[in-house]
């Protein structure tokens, strides 16, 4: 069939002897008959007009490298196209499984063009040629085939086949597929579409909608003729709203305040939303989300685990930025480019600083000996952190290659690589290979506040004692200096004449001197010794260093222009080695605001970025934002794969329902306060946890939100209401992080200060999150990993959990408290139960509750113990404790 | 319009009263779907498994391979000859040096081991040696992080974490995945880590003893109150699902309680080798000081293996003798000979060994060429590993360095291809063990690995 297939197209022209050739290798290689098959078909489509032009070429004896005579043809088609096809077709063709680097060889163009790491076969040069290097096997980096070494003939005869000009007849465009994107097509994706107005749909309920949002909502559910479900009763609909806005359980005076309010519901919950917005607890609740996506930790994690002693500055930055309800186009802009921007106080200059430690508290690898590796690898955290949390968009995708969904070339990853590029890290810490812990600090890497707050007490006295040391190590280094100077002269004299300096002091008939003495016995070993000496004072004033600045804490983790602004040039496959064209520094191309600020000569483009990031125009920075703020209320987003809102991400299930709220983001001046509570005071908060058979039939995974489906509590919430509960919690913000006085050392014992501080009664917000060394309880209950952005938690349910609850010691000693701060309910059993029921799970109990619990303290009493411990413990286990409804 | 979420799926899949939907697991990792009560359950592999569970007996530091298992006559013949040339990577300065140790052939199929491993080398004919292991880079932490989690650049899952999330784990009672006494810097909880599986599938940290496990034990109560707390706990959680209905997850906590109450008495038990019999406990050479620390460790491996553990991890560290080579080297095999050899026989005995994967390896091994007159450097272009039991083929050598044991020359593995040959031998299609996170399809092997076949028994 083959054969027939090839008689009948032989393209006229073709000499005899060249084709059976052509035939006899090829078919001696399975791999080559799809190939030919497919060439003739080629040629089929193409009709003669090609394959006159084919012939005529291979005839005239011009080929396509010059001079190409039927002997040189010959030697390929003897020697070279078996040895391909036998070493090379399997990853090298265009029938490969999956190309490797981008390499054709079956195809003449497929050499010529090259693969990745460039042309693969320069005529007539051998020892230019990849190819020949890679099957030499003398570069390590590069050795093809990558099994196995070639026969030494075999490599002898493609050395002679380049030598001799590399014939090759095989002609075809070797169809490496390039990705490129139609830019209509890409700015047709619904997420690149700047969000447009839209009526607010009308509804056939007008009396149920308390905001517009409510009408996109019942709208929707109309059309599927579902009706929502009634509202939650006050009572649960108070800890829904407590635990959402602040993390914490409502008291038992609120329950009652709350659930005896004469005021309709609206303006009862109007009310206590207030309260909550102004609360300090609103910026540790919403706070924590924003650290989770910006993946915050106060260690490095990874090869060389360091901690981050001042990384809590950032934390209590975001903290106080949501407190203040800071307009979220500015939060971005101070988190991206704080350091460029004009400040009008000291203390606006501060907190602008301290907010690009978002820019240094990624995970990266210091034991990374290659500078120029680590810096792209710090580059690409830093592009991945920005365009994931404000964009929900994977450009780091486009590192090795074009991205493969979304419209993001290569060129523009690299373009944006530029600016982060011309921008210096400053996070304490450096990259190298070997040494121990400390070798990973540097302090001189750090960003150092103005404005100043007075050292904390008792830290004076010490801060003196350390300036009176840096002064004496400063004069002594001084005086090594000199003294080095004196010694280089002298031993450069002594290289004119040796001997000099040690016979005119002994002539003198005194010893010669170290120090000051203006000559030594042995210069080159006192030079040694200074040097020696000058290192450990280097040391020690590097220490003092540190020392100082934490014991001020004026230090904070951030980043600065670079002293040299570079474009950044492609790293062809990612490989930093293997570079390409030089991208000048900018956006992306397809997606966002067209008419991009121009990047000033000078600057790094940093503030560019982060004003084009922070555009009313930019088409996602408002929607990602707004449905951060939406599934944290209503338990998954809008979109729901918040941190991508790609081709590969979900759609919206109320698109309309998106770009209203994203709008009216833009329109409140960002305001994250303003939106919370516009979401809180809508009907479909208010929706109870409640089933209903008909909606659940039809929208099961309650997508049209027909009601309020129950989430489970974050780690932190659970944690804080176990404390709350029996009054133990101190609300008051801790002084930094017991990470800062870890000292400069390696983390890696499990415990320590980890451990003696997740007991302390703090807020969970305030535990010291070290990477791989998360506080046990956090971790075991989802905590959000803080190596990777992740605005959305996992949901687990297993028996490390339960496990918790029924036997960790500080589960035991909570319900303890619980007991103990019901003790004075003794008047009857009911009073403390109903006081535990509400301090515990924000409710009364029920009947069949209440006589369940009294079985159970009854039976207790029985068996000797004092059973109201355990009974606080079982409610804690409950899932009603952990999960809101 | 409608694109489901992992929760959703999790939602719409379970039919009401179901579960944490396994099928929105299972459609993501290409396995079929087996409604159970939890997603450690077990699950079918792709294929036919040759292994059902794995014991990675990990020798951080990077072993010599020159004075353990990769024999080679002309690195003898050569000893103390200049380097510079004699292999691709010698260093110029330093000089060759022979292996410290001899080699004998062992068992029927003669196999050349070291005289290092006496007790080993009498499973010769079970082992089936990886002489042509490479890795892409000569630092620790990262080698090390790369071995278990296929990639350094980036925070993935580790191996243990991918085979948990694709078979589920044997037992009803543990765990699918425990590390022993795991190597806390290297990369640390890494190299165990789940990173954006589902916390449930990251290893379980273990110590020795019995309290090696976290909140195993309650020291407060007696068995039957606390039997007593937890019915008025389920009792609580019940009440509550039914007032709640269509919330598979609620159903998931009431399963978590049993489980866990079971767990308390099945997890203590099989960590406590104190019942063991002094025979048992002498094969693994807990007679012997040197021998008692890594046979603890390997004879908890054995029980957690055997109770239904999928995958087990036990680490020895020490192996990077940059000097000293000679003294240390026999000092470390000395402390492990035994307890491996006693472990691959007891498993033998128990009829585990032949669908328990064990592998024995570091993250990389050592340059023919010496560091001072008794060290090696690190070489991560050509090393030894071993695997036995779990369906490899026995008595045989797989790949080759070259003639000093220098780089890998033939049938050369990448870790890449180890780990894809790992999950054939369990079943699994390395190609279709994916998970979607940040939008593409994750892989254990990324883009590369490929199943050594001939490995296969």
């Amino acid at each position: 069939m083959i054969s027939g297939a090839g008689g009948s197209e032989v393209p006229r022209g073709w000499s005899g002897p060249r084709l059976s050739a052509w035939f006899s290798t090829g078919l001696r290689h399975i791999e080559c008959i799809p190939m030919i098959q497919r060439r003739f078909a080629c040629l089929k489509r193409c009709g003669w007009a090609v394959s006159c032009w084919l012939g005529a070429v291979v005839l005239g004896g011009v080929g396509l490298g010059g001079a190409e005579t039927a002997e040189d043809i010959a030697y390929f088609e003897k020697h070279i196209r078996p040895l391909f096809a036998e070493h090379c077709y399997q990853c090298h063709s265009t029938e490969a499984e999956s190309l490797k680097g981008g390499l054709l060889l079956d195809s003449r163009e497929g050499w010529e063009k090259g693969g990745e790491s460039g042309e693969a076969v320069v005529p007539g040069e051998p020892e230019e040629s990849l190819l020949l290097r890679a099957v030499t096997y003398g570069d390590p980096d590069l050795q093809m085939p990558p099994k196995y070494q070639l026969p030494e003939d075999a490599v002898a005869k493609l050395k002679r086949w380049i030598a001799i000009g590399a014939p090759d007849p095989r002609e075809g465009a070797a169809a490496i597929a390039e990705l490129r994107y139609d830019p209509e097509a890409a700015r047709a994706f619904w997420a690149f579409i700047p969000p447009g107005s839209t009526e607010v749909p009308a509804v056939q309920d007008r009396a149920w909608a308390r905001d517009p949002l409510d009408q996109y909502i019942l709208s929707a559910l109309e059309a599927r003729s579902l009706r929502p479900v009634g509202d939650a009763d006050r009572v649960k609909l108070l800890r829904r709203v407590t635990f959402d806005l602040t993390g914490l359980p409502p008291s038992p005076e609120e329950i009652a305040r709350f659930a005896g309010d004469p005021r309709n519901d609206d303006e009862a919950l109007a009310a206590v939303a207030g309260r909550l917005l102004a609360s300090e607890q609103f910026g540790e609740r919403w706070g924590r989300h924003w650290l989770d996506v910006v993946r915050f930790a106060e260690s490095m994690g990874r090869t060389r685990n360091i901690p981050f002693p001042f990384a809590w500055r950032y934390r209590d930055y975001v903290i106080d930025a949501f407190n203040q309800d800071k307009p979220f186009d500015r939060f971005l802009v101070e988190q991206v480019a704080g350091d460029l921007l004009a400040a009008s106080s000291p203390l606006e200059r501060r907190e602008a600083l301290v907010a690009t430690g978002l820019l240094a508290l990624g995970s990266l690898d210091l034991n990374e000996g290659n500078r120029e590796q680590f810096l792209m690898d710090r580059v690409d955290e830093q592009i991945d952190t920005v365009t994931r949390s404000f964009t929900a968009l994977t450009v780091s995708c486009a590192r090795c290659h074009d991205h493969k969904f979304d419209p993001v070339p290569t060129e523009d990853y690299y373009a944006m690589a530029g600016i982060f590029r011309s921008t210096e890290l400053l996070g304490g810490y450096r990259s190298r290979r070997g040494g121990n812990g400390r070798d990973y600090f540097d302090p001189s890497l750090l960003v150092s506040l103005p404005g100043g707050e007075t050292a904390p007490e008792g830290a004076t006295e010490m801060l003196q004692d350390l300036d009176e040391r840096r002064k004496e190590i400063e004069q002594q280094l001084q005086r090594t200096r000199t003294r080095q100077q004196r010694l280089n002269r002298m031993i450069q004299a002594s290289s004119r004449e040796v001997e000099r300096p040690a016979r005119a002091a002994s002539a003198a008939g005194r010893p010669a001197r170290v120090g000051s003495a203006q000559r030594a016995a042995n210069p080159r070993a006192e030079l040694r010794d200074l040097r020696q000496k000058q290192r450990e004072l280097q040391i020690e004033a590097e220490d003092l260093r540190t020392r100082q600045a934490a014991l001020l804490g004026d230090v904070a983790m951030g980043v600065r222009e670079a002293g040299k602004m570079e474009n950044c040039r492609v790293n062809i496959r990612g490989e930093v080695n293997n570079r390409g064209e030089e991208i000048p520094r900018g956006f992306l191309t397809l997606i966002g605001p067209s008419g991009a600020p121009e990047i000033s000569k000078g600057t790094s483009g940093r503030l560019e970025l982060a004003q084009w990031l922070a555009s009313p125009q930019h088409p996602l920075t408002a929607r990602v934002m707004v449905n951060r703020i939406w599934q944290h209320l209503f338990g998954s987003g809008l979109v729901q794969t918040v941190d991508n809102f790609g081709e590969t991400g979900s759609r919206p299930t109320h698109p309309e329902l998106l770009d209203h709220l994203a709008l009216r983001f833009i329109e409140e001046r960002w305001s994250v306060k303003a939106m919370v509570r516009a979401m809180v005071l809508s009907r479909t908060y208010r929706l109870d946890s409640a089933h209903d058979p008909a909606a659940y039939a039809a929208d099961p995974g309650n997508v049209l939100r027909w009601r309020m489906a129950p989430r489970r509590l974050e780690a932190e919430a659970i944690r804080d209401a176990l404390l709350m509960a029996g009054g133990e919690l101190d609300l008051r913000r801790p002084e930094g992080s017991p990470v800062n006085r870890m000292g400069e050392r390696e983390i890696n014992r499990i415990g320590g200060p980890v451990e003696e501080a997740s007991d302390r009664p703090v807020r969970s917000v305030y535990l010291p999150i070290l990477r791989d060394h998360l506080p046990h309880m956090l971790e075991i209950f989802d905590f959000a990993h803080p190596s990777q952005v992740t605005g959305q938690r996992d949901v687990t349910t297993v028996s490390t959990q339960a496990l918790y609850f029924m036997n960790n010691p500080f589960v035991v000693e909570r319900a303890r408290a619980v007991a103990a701060a019901t003790a004075g309910l003794r008047d009857s059993a009911g009073a403390r139960v109903s006081g535990i029921y509400l301090r515990v799970l924000g409710r009364e109990p029920g009947e069949e509750d209440l006589g369940q619990a009294l079985d159970f303290l009854r039976n207790g009493e029985k068996s000797g113990g004092d059973p109201w411990a355990p009974f606080v413990q079982a409610l804690f286990a409950s899932a009603e404790f952990r999960y809101l409804q | 319009m409608r694109c489901l979420s992992r929760r959703d799926a999790l939602y719409t899949a379970s039919c009401g009263f179901g579960y944490l939907a396994l099928a929105g697991l299972s459609t993501q990792n290409g396995l079929a779907a087996t409604p159970g009560p939890n997603p450690l359950a077990s699950r079918p592999s792709h294929f036919p498994a040759r292994a059902k569970r794995v014991i990675f007996l990990f020798m951080q530091g990077g072993p010599s391979h020159h004075e353990t298992f990769d024999y080679k006559p002309e690195l003898i013949r050569l000893d103390g000859q200049q380097a510079a040339g004699s292999y691709p990577g010698a260093r110029s300065k330093e000089k060759l040096l022979g292996p410290r140790f001899g080699f004998a052939p062992r068992g029927e199929s003669g196999l050349m081991i070291s005289e290092l491993f006496p007790h080993v080398a009498e499973h010769a004919d079970d082992l089936c040696l990886l002489n042509g292991m490479h890795t892409d880079n000569p630092a620790h932490p990262q080698a090390t992080i790369m071995l278990h989690t296929g990639s350094v650049n980036f925070v993935r899952p580790s191996m243990g974490a991918w085979i948990t999330y694709g078979l589920g784990t044997l037992s009803e009672n543990l765990p699918g995945f425990v590390t022993i006494n795991p190597a806390t810097n290297v990369g640390g909880a890494q190299n165990y880590g789940s990173a954006f599986l589902p916390a449930t599938y990251q290893g379980s940290r273990v110590g020795l003893g019995r309290d090696a496990l976290r909140d195993i034990r309650n020291s407060e109560m007696a068995r039957r109150d606390q039997r007593r707390q937890l019915d008025l706990v389920q009792s609580l959680n019940r009440s509550l699902l039914e007032r709640v209905e269509g919330n598979p997850e609620l159903e998931g906590v009431i399963e978590s309680y049993e489980l866990a109450f079971r767990m308390q008495f099945a997890a203590p038990e099989v960590m406590d080798i104190s019942r063991e019999p002094d025979s048992v406990r002498r094969r693994y050479g807990l007679d012997r000081k040197a021998t008692e620390g890594f046979g603890t460790q390997c004879l908890m491996a054995r029980r957690l293996a055997e109770a239904g553990v999928r995958f087990v991890q036990v680490t020895h560290r020490g192996w990077d003798q940059h000097n000293n080579l000679t003294n240390k080297l026999a000092e470390n095999c000395a402390q492990t000979d035994q307890p491996i050899a006693g472990l691959l026989s007891d498993l033998k005995e128990r009829g585990l060994l032949e669908d328990t994967l064990v592998l024995w390896g570091g993250e990389f091994g050592r340059s023919p060429d010496g560091q001072g007159p008794d060290g090696r450097r690190h070489n991560n272009r050509g090393y030894s590993m071993w695997m036995a039991g779990g369906g490899v083929r026995g008595g045989m050598s797989y790949g080759a360095t070259d003639p000093l044991g220098g780089v890998a020359v033939e049938d050369k593995m990448h870790t890449h291809d180890l780990h894809a040959t790992i999950l054939h031998l369990l079943g699994i299609d390395h190609t279709k063990l994916t998970y979607r996170y940040a939008g593409r399809d994750f892989r254990l092997t990324d883009v590369y690995g490929e199943v050594a076949r001939r490995v296969l028994g």
